[in-house]
């Protein structure tokens, strides 16, 4: 069995250990988006296990999850949590509709709901960037968010094996939060269409950011067409931003700012502004530390596949 | 009054809270625009302009700078990153480029720093001595130039004396020093000032270029 599977972590753990102990391994891909890299026909080409036996998870080091990690699956709390999101989400669009169909005005909830569209893609940017940058584990309120954006760097491929709610309920639980008191207190469908569209990508993107992981042949059609349509973040684009300097790239929406955002340099001025103002140096101005670079090591990734 | 070539380029200083609009001199907010969109995108100084304040203008299109194509820039002794004395005047009689930029180990002036090492047998070749000027200290400099091997001088404008007295313009309204190369001839004059703070390595072309002409 699975040393990792000995530990039992749930979303609100923190752990402020070194990257080689067992429980960061944890903390750091529970809130993670990972990706494969590798094709199937790679698998074929992999080494065996060499001290356990092949039915069950390997792990070759303690620091490299395994494809049978207990922390990957959705456990009913994440299930509870994607569930009252999408309860929002769902409340907040319906209240829209039915308010746009009552006052007979669709076009202004439709705009604001393409506005919501392009500043999910916007404000995932910006975090990305931000959690990526700046912080560490200790950094109170983000400091888990921190350790699993790195340990997704170093092992973008487990993104594709986390469950559904396990991979979207910290985003579920942050909108739930958000939209429930404005519900609760406004009815305005022009609001609910911005409100219903903006929180339902961002509690999404993290989906859309699994799917960028995927392979072609491995993703719904409908998805790969999405994504070639511009709609959803592309996976080439997303690549892109896990190749070094690892500082551009950063929506994972629809990643319609990115070129934008790229071209014009904005987060190396935000960047710069930063550090001449407060002193603070972004990570990706450094080459990136063991624990940023990724582990391309496949062999004990794959095996229990 | 100054000419701009200004690229036609959507300005990311309209992104940003500005300044301009809560500035007294509120009618150049455009001009200032238009000012952090060159100075982004890049900018040479073709002519002598009238205004002393760097920053302000008054017009359709003037850049002040204190320093300016055709002047004699103010003269300097600043430590390199040996912690020796270097004067400006040392370096008459051959032309010299002076490239002031925001920090040493910051991405833009590495790789600015590099360029310049890059193509530094060119500048040898043109006769010209190369000086890289920040706020930095000498041990800051001298980390730096060990680094990435520069052939070139650093110095430290600590307190960004010289920065200010050749009215080397700030970006985003203030809130970064600015990244400003000038070229000297032989006697000093300056001959071109090259104004970009995102794309450092055209820097290294644009003072290549106006080096084979001189």
């Amino acid at each position: 069995m699975s040393i990792l599977a000995q530990n039992n972590f749930t979303l609100s753990s923190h752990h402020h250990v070194h990257t080689t102990s067992l429980p960061i391994v944890c903390a750091r891909i529970h809130c993670l988006a990972a990706t494969t890299k590798t094709k199937p026909s790679h698998d074929r080409r992999l080494i065996e296990p060499q001290f356990i036996p092949p039915s069950t998870p390997v792990i070759v080091t303690a620091n490299r999850p395994s494809l049978n990690d207990p922390t990957l699956l959705s456990t009913w709390s994440h299930r509870a949590w994607v569930a009252t999101g999408c309860t929002t989400v769902l409340v907040s669009l319906a209240k829209s509709i039915m308010g746009a169909a009552s006052s007979h005005i669709w076009l202004e909830p439709t705009l604001v709901g393409l506005v919501g569209y392009a500043l999910a893609d916007l404000g995932s940017g910006v975090y990305h960037w931000g959690i990526d940058n700046y912080g560490s584990a200790s950094t109170p309120g983000f400091g888990a968010q921190i350790e699993a954006f790195q340990g997704h760097h170093k092992w973008p491929w487990t993104i594709t094996r986390r469950q559904f709610a396990n991979n979207l309920h910290a985003l579920a639980r942050a909108v739930t939060f958000t939209v429930l008191p404005i519900n609760l207190l406004c009815d305005d469908p022009v609001i609910h269409g911005f409100v219903g569209v903006c929180s339902g990508c961002i509690m999404f993107s993290q989906q859309f950011h699994a799917w960028a992981h995927g392979t072609k042949s491995r993703l719904p059609p409908l998805v790969v067409a999405l994504q070639d349509l511009g709609l959803l973040v592309s996976r080439s684009q997303h690549a892109a931003h896990h190749r070094p300097p690892y500082n551009n790239n950063y929506c994972i929406v629809s990643g319609v700012w990115n070129e934008f955002l790229d071209k014009k340099n904005v987060f190396e001025a935000l960047e710069l502004i930063l550090f001449f103002k407060l002193g603070v140096r972004p990570r990706s101005w450094d080459e990136p530390t063991s624990e940023w670079t990724e582990d391309t090591d496949t062999p004990s990734q794959i095996i229990a596949n | 009054m100054a000419s701009l070539s200004l690229p036609n380029q959507y300005s990311l200083s309209s992104l940003l809270p500005t300044q301009a609009r809560q500035h007294p001199f509120s009618r150049n907010r455009r001009v200032l625009s238009k000012l952090s969109q060159s100075q982004f995108y890049g900018v040479k100084l073709s002519n002598s302009i009238s205004l002393p304040i760097p920053c302000s203008c008054s017009g359709k299109s003037v850049i002040s700078a204190k320093v300016k194509k055709g002047s004699v820039p103010p003269s300097f002794a600043l430590k390199d990153q040996d912690g020796k004395s270097v004067s400006l005047s040392k370096f008459k009689g051959k032309p010299v480029v002076v490239y002031f930029y925001p920090a040493d180990e910051t991405p833009g002036c590495t790789k600015q720093a590099c360029a310049f090492r890059d193509s530094y047998e060119k500048f040898k070749k043109a006769g010209a001595q190369v000086i890289g000027i920040s706020g930095d200290d000498p041990s800051s400099h001298k980390a730096f130039a060990k680094k990435y091997r520069l052939p070139f001088t650093l110095l430290s404008d600590e307190g960004n004396k010289v920065r200010k007295e050749w009215g080397v313009p700030a970006d985003l309204f203030g809130t970064l020093p600015g990244r400003e190369t000038y070229v000297l001839d032989k006697n000093g004059v300056v001959q071109l000032v090259y104004n970009n703070q995102f794309q450092p390595e055209k820097h290294i072309d644009e003072t290549l270029k106006l080096l084979q002409s001189l």
